[in-house]
């Protein structure tokens, strides 16, 4: 599991690749929690994300929670299939702000 | 002389059939002094030898009770009578330089005449019968009375020496059926060559040099499939090293059914071992757990004799041991578990056995020695034997030389049954290369898919998915299926890591993956405290939090999601299940 941190016109961009799992979701909620403090809106890029449990969701989850109540915009992006399946068995897919690109998500918070 | 005569036969008759000898005796005196007009009579019994023994009296009669009285050897004319094996008359007791006057004072008693007569069967000196004082006549002893003396003198030492050797014997009997009971125990702690079906890949064999044995071996069937195993060789060949043999067998079968990592386990033994055990007595043991769906052995070795793993093709390997023996206190040697290795049998064998096995004698002063093991295994294997028959042979060869065994001899062998299809193993793919033999097949794989246990922490769910994903596929669920199943398993795996064991606890969780009848079926096992699986609820959707929805997931992944009992009552068992 790896996370790239880029800033894109004032949004920051998460790149989460691998597998989040229960060993590497708090790396993933460390990350999101700190842009969010930090002030920033963030765009999650799921393009690259192999595996994700329950425990990675909960971190997007919390993370989003965060965000809301600073008034920070978040939303996922690029989501590959299998973390889409996760999504939808979790019924999150309804919840969170999904875009199908980083750069439609970006423009959106603009 | 006809009362004299009846006197004597009845005497050697009650001496005969009595299990009594001094209270025949009392009566024996009694009778003689009546008969001979006699005031008193004692029976001297020699306790101890002629050097520094004493003579004790057994029995008395008449005005004065002496029974009980010692009187050192080398005194008295009972001594020098005992001293020269001859019998003594003596008519003016008071003037004789042997007579003792102090027990005359010591009892009121004026000894005037005494007739003494020593018992002795062959060289054996037992003691002495004296008759004191002679009434009426001339009062002195005759020696016809000395002649009658002797007479009953000899019949009561006959069956005074008798009685001993019965007593010797009898106690040698009990001895002999205490050890006889002892060892029919010792035989019940080693599992029954059948009990386990024919094929079962695990087998041993015992032949105690004496009755007993410091010699054992055991294994049995975790939950899992796995096989627990040991064999030990406790120093010494005598009954205290067959009851350390009990008692390290007992620890193995308790503590081996908790604590599923064979290094941990010599461990804890060693420390139940070094709290009660007797100074200087050490116990050498191997302890290991065979995995035979994978042919994975993990193998922990505290100073015993290296066990040989034996691999297709003839070649062996000795894996020496990795800590001193059990029996050595943990704060001389650091006390931590003893170092584990892990070994794949592929289609081999590895033989464990006390050095009774390769320093048995296979000739006058030859010894059997590892090479010669090894060639008996080897001829084995070309013969055809099964892994009993290989070992039973060492053990036959090294009993049948006519000479006594120097030593216990125990051998087991785990004899790995060659893999028939591709093993999994901690989720990575172990192959057995056996394309040339192994004939294609089609058939969908029945039963256990892949066993294995994991430690219950984050960092394990990695190889379970991959397990899971593998074993899925090949029952050929797609792709999206597989991804579901790896999701599922994988949250359940969390729950244990997180609810069952919690932050504090540190073990193992179990998992058994299966097809079975056309279902898909997970077992997974902990052995965490039980969980209260009213509190597992799946989560409500529409409270958006984070956390809570690996229940969730679970359920709608799988046709069916069950909490069994677990075996023996102990941890958690929950069963997933998917139609294939």
């Amino acid at each position: 599991m790896d996370i790239a941190l880029s800033e894109q016109s004032g949004v920051q961009v998460a790149a989460i690749s691998g597998e989040v799992d229960l060993s590497t979701s708090p790396q993933v909620r460390d990350a999101l929690l700190g842009c969010i403090t930090g002030g920033s809106a963030v765009v999650v890029d799921l393009s690259a994300v192999a595996y994700i449990d329950s425990s990675g969701v909960a971190s997007l989850v919390e993370a989003y929670q965060t965000a809301k109540s600073k008034g920070l915009s978040f939303a996922l992006a690029q989501i590959s299939e299998t973390p889409m399946r996760v999504l939808k068995l979790a019924r999150l897919d309804q919840v969170f702000i999904i875009h199908d690109t980083v750069d439609e998500a970006v423009a959106s918070m603009a | 002389m006809s009362d004299q005569l009846e006197l004597l036969v009845e005497m050697g008759r009650h001496f005969a059939a009595t299990q009594d000898i001094e209270a025949t005796m009392s009566r024996a005196l009694e009778r003689i002094a009546e008969l001979m007009g006699a005031e008193g009579g004692a029976l001297f019994v020699l306790e101890g030898d002629l050097d520094e023994g004493q003579f004790v009296c057994h029995a008395s009669h008449g005005p004065v009770n002496i029974k009980g009285l010692s009187i050192p050897v080398g005194t008295g004319i009972i001594g020098r009578s005992v001293a020269n094996n001859a019998s003594e008359k003596v008519w003016d007791v008071q003037n004789d330089p042997s007579f003792n006057k102090d027990l005359d004072t010591q009892f009121n008693f004026t000894t005037r005449s005494i007739l003494c007569a020593p018992l002795s069967v062959k060289d054996e000196r037992i003691g002495a019968i004296e008759v004191v004082n002679k009434s009426g006549g001339d009062g002195l002893f005759s020696d016809e009375d000395l002649s009658l003396l002797e007479a009953l003198a000899a019949s009561a030492a006959l069956a005074i020496s008798n009685a001993r050797m019965a007593g010797e014997l009898a106690e040698k009997e009990v001895m002999r059926r205490e050890l006889e009971l002892a060892a029919e125990i010792q035989r019940g702690l080693l599992p029954a060559e059948a009990a386990l079906g024919e094929g079962f890949p695990v087998c041993g064999v015992n032949r105690p040099a004496r009755v007993v044995s410091g010699d054992f071996f055991d294994y049995f069937t975790l939950y899992d499939g796995r096989i627990a195993f040991t064999l030990a060789d406790v120093s010494g060949k005598g009954m205290n090293a067959a009851l350390l043999m009990a008692k390290t067998a007992s620890l193995f079968r308790c503590l081996g059914k908790e604590d599923l990592r064979p290094g941990r386990l010599l461990q804890r033994i060693n420390a139940e071992v070094c709290e009660t055990a007797l100074r200087g007595m050490f116990v050498t043991m191997v302890a290991g757990v065979y995995d035979p769906a994978t042919g994975r052995l993990v193998l922990a070795n505290a100073g015993h004799e290296p066990p040989l793993l034996y691999a297709v093709g003839g070649t062996f390997l000795a894996l020496g041991a990795g800590a001193p023996p059990v029996g050595i206190p943990p704060e001389l040697t650091g006390g931590g578990p003893v170092p584990e290795e892990v070994h794949y049998l592929d289609g081999g064998a590895l033989y464990i056995f006390t050095d009774g096995a390769t320093e048995g004698y296979v000739a006058d002063g030859e010894e059997l020695g590892a090479d010669g093991f090894m060639a008996m295994i080897q001829d084995g294997v070309a013969q055809g034997q099964t892994p009993q028959g290989r070992i039973n042979a060492v053990a036959d060869r090294l009993s049948s030389t006519g000479l006594a065994l120097r030593d216990d001899i125990t051998v087991m062998v785990i004899d790995d049954q060659a893999p028939k299809q591709q093993r999994l193993d901690d989720g990575m793919t172990h192959t057995q290369d056996n394309s040339e033999t192994e004939p294609a097949t089609n058939q969908p794989i029945e039963g256990s898919l892949c066993a294995m246990t994991v430690p219950a922490r984050a960092a394990s769910l990695k190889m379970v998915r991959r397990a899971v994903d593998q074993a899925a596929e090949a029952c050929g669920f797609n792709k999206e299926q597989c991804q579901d199943l790896v999701l599922a398993v994988d949250e359940a795996c969390q729950n244990v890591i997180r609810h069952a064991y919690g932050e504090m606890q540190d073990g193992d969780m179990v998992l058994d993956i299966r097809r079975d009848a056309g279902t898909f079926v997970i077992l997974i096992r902990d052995f965490a405290p039980p969980v209260d699986v009213e509190q597992i609820k799946p989560r409500n959707l529409d409270d958006v939090r984070p956390g809570g929805l690996g229940v969730h997931f679970i359920r709608e992944v799988m046709d069916d999601v069950e909490h069994l009992p677990p075996p023996d009552g102990q941890g958690n068992l929950l069963r997933l299940k998917k139609a294939i």
